[in-house]
This record gives structure tokens, C-alpha cells and sequence, in this order.
């Protein structure tokens, strides 16, 4: 025991303590919330994504460069730490090294140690560089971020001078396993320091190094660094599945009276282990279409904005005075930003720490909408004709099966004994574009003899739309009438040609009843194809790309099926545009936006039809009847509508097929 | 202030007429109902005037047979406080309806402003604000577009022929029939759609507002349909033929010059 023991002690208890005090704020802030949060069940399986995505860094290497670069420091530090404790231990008590594990052994914790801290510092110079000369848009410039580059770049190198002069003073047996500290001893020997005055120098580094240490231990909490503890466990606590339906809300519980999120109160504690996760490195941001077409919307920015609108309530949060807390809708999260997401969660499979950006607008549309009854004037419509004629366009209930005229299809009312119902949804049953696409999909069902039928008139809008839009009452409404419809045919299967169907169908109706085994048509026509039943021995001799639909790709992991069946196509030379699978740019109708007007920036649509055009693709093929109709609209924009046919991937195989 | 609406039921724009096997009327069946959508700006407007006026009342009267009081809840979810519902006959016409909303009208206590739609999207006869109007001695200005309320009067601007308008000027209690453009309807919030499952609808006979089936001013012998629409004419050749032709179509097909 020295005085270094004692000074150690007291200023590592005041670090740690601060430390843990302000902890212990961000946790009663999650306790403080009143949504509700996730459920915690398949410990197995989230130990396992834990595991591959905390110590194997797979999510964050899905980035070259800076993945790997994160990567690096993350492997390092996980070294360094343990140097850093023995550090700690030594100081309080100079007999308390870790070399009792034996000299080969130590030798080899010391090599490891020696060529982490290297490492790092090589990481931590590439990071500077990165920020300060390449620039990326979505890391923006941070003042946090430099003062933690500043604070790792010197602990790295208050490490290696420390072994460095350690060397020269102590020559310790296993000093030639300090490869690069024994490099920088050599540089040091002309200095001609005594062995005390090396052994002090290297005392003073381990100082420098363990303050650094404590320092950064006070400023993490406070700071967008907090990700190194609040990243573990916000991966641990992820959603497990691709899939996911938005909660419902039961409108039967009448103790509920605010539907959505009017404040941040209104979020739950998992949606504050998000905000404490993010730690700023804008891959979100770079994949949005809403913020790479100027519209006020950054995903990055709005999780910002909702950790300043956190902290901001702070002490109301804490003071349990809810009533106290400011709207979420403030100065930077305008209701421009909540309306300009497509809710084509590329954000959320571009984030390495799984926040869930989506879930965030969709409670705070809620409250606008359900609450407030705030929403793009435009929208009203849409509301009210699927409130009255149970689809978002203005047409008779009773004109919804007039697509199928001639064709011979059966409804369920005439026919129920059917192995599938096709479920045609609005832009099937009224869309003049979309007709045709059902009917080239039901003429392919009849040539592989499928036994199918419609519900026809019975059949309402699924009410996506209605519940992206925030109106979740409207479209519990259309889910229960439609459930009942079906579940009152005893249906066991459903195809349908649009992926938001098949999502909220597939996804969303077990929550009210509805289980099915539900198939996108680009699921079933690949399956038919690969079964035989349907041999294409026409070829279209084209160049196709084909564009990912967000409800079959990011939200359904459904990639491959619509590919098999464009590459079945006799002659295709299937070509990807610059962002395709999961990388894929929405076409902008997702989320409601389909019936929104689009004022700001660069439409969406047009941005997406420049990056098909760009392949030289003669056809762009499409699986979503809203990605055909904002295709289509942007090749008119373009005037390339005569050149470049925007088609769906079962017009493409009828024309194929005999 | 102690403020009416006036509100009628009607189908919805996309339905597709049927008419009744006999002819009489049209089938209601698979009929889904909405409020006429003039109504709509009536009672936006009412519900503006009592937002302004701490204290007022907004009451929404519909007579029609026992559906309509599925409008009054939409007009109680939009934010109105109370419902009176008229039942009368389906083939009620605009004096029994006019003179039935009379009725109720004079048995509240205080009446300071009558808002009504100026014409029903069904029938579009656009009578029964100011039959109202005559039954109650109220003045009456229709097909308005905005409102300047003061403490004893208001004017109103008027839409009329030509792309013109007017201002009228009327004390209260008066009767008011909107037009489209007076404002933009709201969309009801969900707590207010709860509550409007809660709030008491008054429920009246004919019989309670002095009406009676000799109020029926209108008897309909025989309802047909609109004859199909016929597929357009594209007239070609050069532009002197094409207009000769047209000219000659006008005159002897449309017979309409």
C-alpha cells in the first residue's frame, strides 16, 4: 500500500459513483414510462443474437470500412479492459498483478494487450480521418464524437509509453512481448534514462491512462457514447423476428384514454433503451428515402430529438408529474417529420443496435390522428371511404368484384370448397392498372389448375393504410370485419398480390383472431414453377430489373421468390439496380403515403425511377401494385414511359406461360 | 349561445342506385348512409361558433326514419352535445321534414342560430333551411360562404349566379345553409367518437312536433333510373368537317341548338 493506493481509491470511487449515479437517472427514466414494452421470452435465442451481434460485432460489420474499423476497437478494448483492471488492482495493491498465470502465459496476455492498443490507435486514427477529411453526410460533425476519439486515441497511447518506460525501468522477462512498446523503448534508449527516473515516467503514463479511464467513466452517461452500455442489452432485448405487426390497442379497455404517444411519457422503456443505444453513426439516415429526398424526416434525428425532448423532461419524468412533460411534437420533431415516413424500415435494418425507428412515428401518428385528429388534410378521404365503401379509393363495395367479369372466378359464397382464396385487395378490385395485373395472376392460376375463389363483395380493405396512417380504430374495424369473413369461410390459405396485404393479413390478423397460411403471389409462382405446373417457354428476350417491394423485402424477408421468377423466364438477363434486397430505395407509397400529397424535396418515386434507369433495363418488373402505379408515374415524369414498361412479375410469367 | 344543426342522412356518393321492385322508391338495401356532405359544413361551423363561445350549446336535429340516428352520432362525435331525432317516414318530403324540424325547434327554449347544408346530396332540392326558416319566422340566408359574427348580428356571403356574391345581414336568431368552401369539416377524434356513444339522443314522433303525414306537400307516383351513359363520338377529318359535323350532331341528334 502506498499513497498511490489511496489517491486511486478515492478518486476511482468519486468516477465510478458519479458514474452509476447518473445510471441510475437513465434507469428510473425507464421506469418512469408508461407504455407499454416488449415482452422479455426466448432467453436461448437472445443470447444467441447477443453473442453473434455484441461479441462477434456482425451487425455492425455489415458496413465495410467503418464496421470493421468499430469492430476493431470493440475486439481491443475488450482486451485492453482486462490490462486496465489489473491496472486498477496493482495500483490499490502492487503484489495484485496477473502474473501469476504463469510467464508463457503472461508473456501472451502481454503480446495481446501490446498489439490491441496498436490496433486501436491505428482504428482510432482512421476514425479522425474519417470524420474530419472524408466527412460522410450521416455522421455529421459532432463535438461528442471528437472529444471520445480524443479521449480513446491518448489512452491508447498513454498505454504505450507506459510499457514503453516500464521496459527501460523494470526490464521485465517478458518485455519482448511488448512487440510495439519495445519498438518505442528502443526509440527511447538514447535518451539515456535512469532505470528510476524510466520506472517513475512509466508510473506517471499508468496515471494518465487510468484518469483517462474514470474520466471517460463520468462522461459516458451523459453522453452519445452511453452506447457502449446500453447497445448490449438493447441487442439482447431486440425484436427477435423480421415479421412484425404494430401492437394493437384494446379500445375495450376503458381505463386507457390516451391512445399513441402526445409526450414522451407515453413511450416505454425499451423505446428509451433505443434512444440510449444510439450513438450517431447515421447508417439510418443514409438509407432513408425521405431524408435522401430533403424532406424534413432523418431517422438518426429524430431519435436525437426524442433523447433531447427525454432529458429535457427530465426532472417532471422523475417527479412522476406527467402532466408536465412537453409534447413530442416540438421545435425539431415537427409534424412534417413524423408524416414523411414511407415505413419502409430501412432504417431499422440498417441500425447495428436494432433501435426500432419505425414504432416511434407510427405512436406518435396515433396520437395526432386518434387524439388530435391531426393529419394531412388529403388523408380525410381516404379515412372516409374506407370508413363508408371499406377502401381507400372512392368506389362502390359493390363494384369490387367487376375486375373479374368474364374471367369465371368464383366467389366463396358460391364456391368455398377451394385449396386458396385469393385475396385481391383495393388496388386489385379498382385500380385500372392493378385489374390487369390480378387478372394475368388469376390467368395463371386457372393454367396450373389451381382451385381457387374471391370473397368478392365481402371482401374489405385490409386497412394498412389506415393503421401506418395512425388510425388504429378505423383499422380495427376493417381487421375484425375482415377476420370474421374469414374465419366464417373456414379459410386456411390466402394469396394475394400485394405485399401490404399479405403483411397485415399474414402478421397483424393473429392479434384478432386470423391465422392463415398466407403466400405472396411471387411466394406461390415460384412454388408452381419449381412444382411444374407452370412451365415459361416464352421468352421476353429483355433486360429486366427488379425492384424490392418494402412488405415482402424488410418486412418479410422475401427476396428471392420473385427473382426465381423472373430468372425462370426463358432469355431474361435479370440486372440489380445500385440498391437492391435490403439495401432496395422504397418507391415512396408505403406508410399512408400513397395517399399523401408530396411538397418537399425530390419525389421519391422519381429518384427510385433514375436508379432503374440507370441499369438499362427494358422493363422494370414490380410485385406491389403501388410500386407499379409510383414506377409508372416516374418513367411519365422521366417520358420514358414508351421506352421502359413497368410491369408485375405475373404479367411477365402469364405472357410466358401457355 | 344556444346553437342547431340540422343534419339529413343520405346514401353514400359511390352507391349505385337500385330502385324498389314496385318502382316507388329506391332499394335501401346494402345502402351504407353518410351524412349530406353540406351538413358536414354546418356543423364544423357550429361547432367554430361554440368553440368561440364559451358556454354554448350545439344541438344536432335529424328527421328521417330510425338510421338517420346514425348520423346524429357522427355529428355528436364531431364535438355537437346533444341529438334530437324526428322519426318520420322514409318517403317523408322537405315540408313534413321542414315543418317536423319546426316543430322541435319551438319547443327548445332558446334558439339563436339555425345551421343547415344548403341542398341534401340525394335529393338536391335545397328547400328545407328556408322552409324552416318561414315556419319559424326566422330569417334565412343560403349558399353561404363565410360568416362574420357579432354580438347581435351577422353577415354572411353569399354565393350567387355568375360567379358573384352578396352580403346579407341578419340579426339573431336567424337561419344559416352552408356551402361548400364555408370551412373544412373536421375529423373526429377518438375520445370524442366514445363519447358520442354516451350522450343522449332525444327521440320525438311527428305527432310531438305537430307534423302529420298531411305535411307531405310531395307524392311520388314512379321512380326510374338515368338512362345508361352512352359511349362518346369522336368526329373526324379536318377541322371545317369536324365542326360541320358537330353542328350538325347538335342540332340533329341533341337537338340542342
Amino acid at each position: 500500500m502506498t499513497w498511490q493506493t489511496f489517491v486511486f481509491l478515492a478518486v476511482a470511487s468519486a468516477a465510478f459513483g458519479y458514474s452509476g449515479y447518473r445510471l441510475a437517472i437513465l434507469v428510473r427514466l425507464m421506469k418512469a414510462q408508461t407504455g407499454k414494452g416488449p415482452a422479455v421470452d426466448k432467453i436461448p435465442e437472445r443470447i444467441q443474437t447477443a453473442i453473434v451481434n455484441v461479441l462477434g460485432q456482425k451487425a455492425v460489420l455489415s458496413k465495410k470500412g467503418a464496421g470493421l474499423m468499430h469492430a476493431i476497437i470493440f475486439w481491443g478494448f475488450l482486451i485492453i479492459t482486462l490490462g486496465t483492471l489489473e491496472q486498477f488492482v496493482s495500483t490499490i495493491y502492487n503484489q495484485w498483478n496477473f502474473e501469476f498465470i504463469g510467464e508463457a502465459a503472461y508473456g501472451a496476455f502481454a503480446f495481446a494487450q501490446d498489439v490491441s492498443t496498436f490496433l486501436v490507435l491505428v482504428a482510432v486514427l482512421f476514425a479522425v480521418f474519417r470524420r474530419q477529411v472524408l466527412r460522410p453526410v450521416g455522421l455529421g460533425q459532432s463535438h461528442d464524437a471528437n472529444i471520445v476519439l480524443t479521449f480513446t486515441g491518448s489512452l491508447m497511447v498513454a498505454i504505450l509509453l507506459m510499457n514503453a518506460f516500464f521496459i527501460l525501468g523494470h526490464q521485465p522477462t517478458y518485455a519482448s512481448s511488448l512487440v510495439i512498446s519495445n519498438l518505442i523503448s528502443s526509440a527511447f534508449a538514447g535518451l539515456d534514462l535512469s532505470q528510476d527516473t524510466a520506472a517513475n515516467f512509466s508510473t506517471f503514463f499508468k496515471w494518465i491512462h487510468m484518469l483517462i479511464v474514470l474520466g471517460f467513466a463520468v462522461y459516458i452517461p451523459s453522453s452519445k457514447h452511453l452506447h457502449v452500455i446500453a447497445a448490449g442489452p438493447n441487442t439482447f432485448l431486440r425484436k427477435l423476428e423480421r415479421e412484425k405487426g404494430m401492437k394493437p390497442i384494446n379500445f375495450e379497455d376503458e381505463t386507457v384514454t390516451q391512445y399513441g404517444a402526445a409526450k414522451i411519457s407515453d413511450f416505454s422503456w425499451k423505446d428509451n433503451l433505443d434512444l440510449y443505444s444510439c450513438t450517431e453513426c447515421g447508417r439510418c439516415q443514409d438509407l432513408c428515402p425521405a431524408f435522401n429526398t430533403q424532406k424534413p424526416l432523418s431517422p438518426k434525428m429524430l431519435i436525437v430529438d426524442l433523447k433531447e425532448n427525454l432529458y429535457r423532461n427530465k426532472a417532471a419524468l422523475l417527479a412522476g408529474k406527467l402532466d408536465e412533460v412537453t409534447p413530442a411534437i416540438d421545435i425539431n420533431i415537427t409534424e412534417d417529420v413524423i408524416w414523411a415516413c414511407t415505413s419502409c424500415r430501412a432504417c431499422e435494418i440498417a441500425c447495428p443496435v436494432f433501435i426500432e425507428h419505425t414504432d416511434k412515428i407510427y405512436d406518435i401518428r396515433r396520437n395526432l390522428v386518434m387524439m388530435e385528429s391531426k393529419f394531412p388534410a388529403e388523408v380525410q378521404a381516404v379515412f372516409k371511404n374506407m370508413e363508408t365503401n371499406a377502401s381507400p379509393w372512392a368506389f362502390s363495395p359493390s363494384d369490387r368484384a367487376q375486375w373479374a367479369e368474364g374471367l369465371n372466378v368464383k366467389t366463396m359464397a358460391e364456391d368455398s370448397s377451394v385449396d386458396i382464396l385469393l385475396w385481391v385487395g383495393c388496388a386489385g378490385s379498382y385500380d385500372d392498372r392493378n385489374k390487369k395485373v390480378l387478372r394475368s395472376f388469376v390467368s395463371l392460376l386457372k393454367k396450373a389448375e389451381i382451385k381457387f375463389a374471391i370473397l368478392g363483395t365481402e371482401e374489405q380493405c385490409t386497412g394498412d393504410a389506415a393503421r401506418r396512417i395512425g388510425n388504429e380504430y378505423l383499422f380495427q374495424t376493417l381487421a375484425k370485419a375482415n377476420v370474421e369473413t374469414l374465419n366464417r369461410y373456414n379459410v386456411k390459405k390466402v394469396v394475394t398480390a400485394c405485399p401490404h396485404c399479405f403483411n397485415t393479413i399474414k402478421n397483424e390478423y393473429k392479434d384478432f383472431g386470423g391465422n392463415y397460411e398466407v403466400f405472396h403471389h411471387s411466394q406461390f409462382l415460384a412454388r408452381l414453377i419449381q412444382e411444374g405446373k407452370l412451365k415459361p417457354t416464352k421468352g421476353p428476350d429483355q433486360t429486366i430489373t427488379f425492384h424490392d417491394s418494402c412488405y415482402m423485402g424488410r418486412w418479410n424477408n422475401v427476396y428471392e421468390q420473385p427473382r426465381s421468377v423472373l430468372g425462370s423466364l426463358p432469355g431474361v438477363n435479370l440486372v440489380e439496380m445500385k440498391k437492391n434486397h435490403d439495401q432496395a430505395m422504397c418507391c415512396g407509397a408505403g406508410g399512408g403515403r400513397m395517399w399523401m400529397e408530396e411538397h418537399t424535396g425530390k419525389r421519391i418515386n422519381d429518384t427510385r425511377t433514375e436508379m432503374a434507369l440507370e441499369t438499362n433495363a427494358s422493363v422494370v418488373a414490380a410485385s406491389c401494385p403501388f410500386c407499379i402505379t409510383m414506377l409508372s408515374d416516374g418513367m411519365k415524369t422521366k417520358e420514358m414511359q414508351d421506352k421502359v414498361k413497368v410491369v408485375d412479375i405475373a404479367e411477365l410469367l402469364d405472357q410466358a406461360t401457355t | 349561445m344556444n346553437i342547431y344543426v340540422c343534419v339529413k342522412q343520405v346514401p353514400d356518393t359511390e352507391t349505385k342506385i337500385k330502385l324498389a321492385g314496385d318502382s316507388s322508391g329506391i332499394d335501401t338495401t346494402g345502402i351504407k348512409w353518410i351524412m349530406s356532405s353540406y351538413d358536414e359544413l354546418a356543423v364544423e361551423e357550429a361547432l367554430r361558433l361554440k368553440e368561440k363561445n364559451a358556454g354554448s350549446l350545439v344541438t344536432v336535429i335529424s328527421a328521417g326514419p330510425a338510421r338517420v340516428v346514425d348520423t346524429i352520432r357522427t355529428a355528436l362525435a364531431m364535438g355537437a352535445d346533444n341529438g334530437i331525432h324526428i322519426e318520420l317516414p322514409e318517403s317523408a318530403d322537405n315540408n313534413f321534414a321542414a315543418k317536423s324540424l319546426a316543430g322541435a325547434l319551438k319547443k327548445e327554449a332558446k334558439v339563436d342560430i339555425v345551421f343547415f347544408g344548403k341542398e341534401a346530396l340525394d335529393d338536391g332540392t335545397a328547400q328545407t333551411a328556408q322552409l324552416t326558416g318561414e315556419y319559424l319566422g326566422l330569417p334565412s340566408a343560403t349558399v353561404i360562404l363565410g360568416i362574420e359574427y357579432s354580438a347581435t348580428t351577422l353577415k354572411c356571403k353569399r354565393e350567387i349566379e355568375g360567379g358573384s356574391y352578396e352580403m346579407v345581414e341578419m340579426p339573431f336568431p336567424c337561419i344559416i345553409a352552408a356551402q361548400k368552401g364555408l370551412n373544412d369539416p373536421r375529423y373526429a377524434s377518438l375520445p370524442n367518437i366514445m363519447k358520442a356513444k354516451k350522450k343522449e339522443i332525444k327521440m320525438l314522433k311527428a305527432a310531438d312536433v305537430g307534423a302529420s303525414d298531411a305535411d307531405q306537400k310531395l307524392r311520388y307516383k314512379n321512380f326510374q333510373l338515368p338512362p345508361p351513359k352512352q359511349a362518346g363520338k369522336k368526329i373526324s377529318g379536318d377541322a371545317p368537317a369536324q365542326a360541320k359535323e358537330l353542328v350538325r350532331l347538335l342540332h340533329e341528334e341533341a337537338k340542342v341548338i
